[in-house]
């Protein structure tokens, strides 16, 4: 299978500023890529190389077989930026009607279609979108040309949560149809039910990439037992996997890391009343990473924070 | 016409259109007064000969002819104010093309559409050229209008000279406002280098008539090759109209060279 992105040793500099550095990375077709790091990471260095609005210093990038630099490529690419600047008198419709003729396809039946969906409002002046219509307006052009990659730089940033379960099952449509979606946020939540794999970008490199499946599988739960009546705290002690464990009275607290067997098949031996399991908290793993990978550790304590 | 001029086009409209009445109106205004003038030349040359300096007189293309059909168009339309009217505007065009949109953020997403770097400066460019074309006529239909019915006696033919070498200037200096944008990204610099290059070139080639020291300067003045050939008196100045659009061109390659291999918005 021919990779949609491939990068290698992909860098950036900007001056003074921190840009991209050795970035190689591998999307494949009908993939949706999770591209995870804090503000000024190089999520968006990474988006605008591919896009060559910006060259880079050293390394190179292969995006649909073709050179970035080649405009071929970007006609089977759909990008969403992560803050799209609008200005001027003209309504959204004649603008997306302007995109859609460069692009020489989509038809204004299909923006209308776009627009119902979405509830997007293609009367309004660009120069006066709110930011919620802003956001759709950029979805409606990303999307109305069917490409076989999408590029979406913090797509779900400012979406209410209505449009944002739109927005998440047409990136899955995207994928069964087989086309391929990189993504980036700053907040895994965001991204992790609807990518296949999640990689990481710090300080301007990529410092893990992982299968969202593999990651699901080794999460951190948090469990909560209710009994009928007060148990013994001996007899969930030193079970596989059970940490941080609280017994009191008739209630139980936990935190298992993998498969919950070992404590299911000792809780069974009670009278279970009532019992709670949080999704696992990727998140958490992530930050694991973070604070394994880092020393000066600025950005993290953002990106605990935003969590 | 493709799918970005149209664009860029309607993105100039309303700009044009202001600008079309603006100096359309101060052609009309200025170029009725022409009877009282013609009524009274010698008050009229010998006053205005008389009241000024030489080098003011130059700065206003001599002035000795001001009540005759030719000097006066000169004057009011040829010489200052409809060169540096209209030169504003192109500059202001100029600078939408690229270094506005760069700043503004817009033009990113259109980097993103499938067109390439140099067929975007190249459109730019074409719908800027169009753009000042449609003000071009408008304007060349008002002085000609004016000159027939205050009966200035100026050939058709002299005013079309003179309104090309207009049109040729000012696209030039339209050009030139965008190749700073495609080349830097800068909205300030470009309209402020423009600015200096367009009152220096006008300053340098009127005053270097009479003043040595700055008379070897005025040849890249792109003044010189509109001014120089009086073509409101003497009709097509072929060859310094040709020196003007290769200056273009040559603007237009290096503006497309330059956009073509820098980053953008950084």
């Amino acid at each position: 299978m021919t990779a949609v992105v491939q990068t290698e040793g992909l860098t950036k500099f900007y001056g003074k500023r921190r840009g991209l550095h050795d970035l190689d990375l591998e999307i494949q077709p009908g993939e949706v890529f999770g591209y995870l790091g804090p503000n000024g990471a190089g999520k968006t260095t990474t988006i605008r190389l591919l896009l060559d609005v910006i060259r880079p210093t050293s390394g190179r990038a292969v995006v649909l077989g073709l050179d970035p630099r080649d405009s071929r490529a970007r006609a089977r690419i759909g990008y969403l930026p992560g803050e799209l600047a609008v200005e001027g008198r003209e309504k959204a419709g004649a603008y997306l009607e302007f995109m859609a003729a460069v692009r020489g396809g989509p038809s204004r039946r299909r923006i209308e279609e776009l627009a119902e969906r979405l509830e997007a409002d293609l009367s309004a002046r660009m120069g006066e979108l709110s930011k919620g219509n802003k956001q759709k307006i950029g979805l409606i052009q990303a999307f109305m040309h069917e490409p076989e990659l999408l590029i979406l730089d913090e797509p779900t940033s400012g979406l209410d949560p209505l449009v944002q379960q739109e927005f998440l099952a047409m990136v899955r449509e995207v994928r069964r149809e087989g086309r391929s979606v990189l993504m980036s946020s700053h907040v895994l939540a965001e991204v992790e039910h609807v990518s296949d794999r999640v990689g990481i970008v710090r300080s301007g490199r990529l410092v893990a990439v992982e299968d969202v499946a593999a990651l699901r599988e080794r999460a951190v739960r948090k469990v909560e037992f209710h009994f009928d009546a007060p148990v013994p705290r001996e007899a969930f002690e030193n079970l596989p996997g059970v940490r941080d464990l609280v017994v009191e009275g008739a209630n139980l607290r936990c935190t298992i890391d993998g498969r919950p067997d070992a404590l299911i098949k000792a809780a069974a031996r009670f009278t279970v009343v009532h019992m709670v399991s949080s999704e696992p908290d990727l998140e958490e793993i992530f930050l694991t990473y973070y604070s394994e990978e880092e020393h000066g550790d600025e950005e993290a304590g953002h990106v605990r924070a935003r969590a | 016409m493709s799918a970005l001029v149209r664009k860029t086009l309607g993105d100039y409209r309303r700009a044009l259109i202001g600008w079309t009445i603006g100096v359309c109106a101060f052609f009309l205004l200025y170029l009725s007064i022409y009877d009282s003038i013609a009524a009274n030349p010698d008050l009229y040359e010998k006053a205005a000969l008389a009241k000024y300096p030489g080098a003011l007189k130059d700065l206003m293309g001599g002035l000795a002819d001001l009540a005759t059909g030719a000097g006066f168009l000169q004057v009011i339309a040829y010489q200052l104010f409809g060169p540096m009217m209209l030169i504003m505007c192109a500059a202001v065009l100029g600078n939408r093309a690229v270094a506005g949109p760069e700043e503004s953020g817009t033009l990113e997403l259109v980097l993103t559409l499938p067109i390439s770097r140099r067929r975007l400066v190249l459109g730019r460019f074409a719908a800027l050229a169009l753009g000042l074309l449609g003000v071009g006529l408008a304007t060349f239909l008002v002085i000609a209008v004016m000159s027939a019915v205050h009966d200035m006696g100026v050939p058709i033919g002299h005013i079309a000279a003179a309104h090309v070498g207009l049109y040729l200037l000012v696209l030039f200096f339209g050009t030139l406002a965008l190749t700073l944008g495609a080349a830097v990204g800068s909205k300030a610099l470009a309209l402020a280098a423009t600015a200096v290059y367009a009152i220096g070139g006008y300053v340098v080639e009127t005053l270097g008539k009479s003043v040595d020291a700055i008379s070897w300067l005025r040849v890249i003045s792109p003044f010189h090759y509109f001014l120089d050939g009086r073509p409101i008196y003497q009709g097509w100045p072929v060859g310094d109209y040709l020196v003007l659009l290769a200056a273009t061109a040559v603007l237009l390659a290096v503006a497309v060279l330059t956009f073509d291999r820098r980053d953008v918005g950084v």
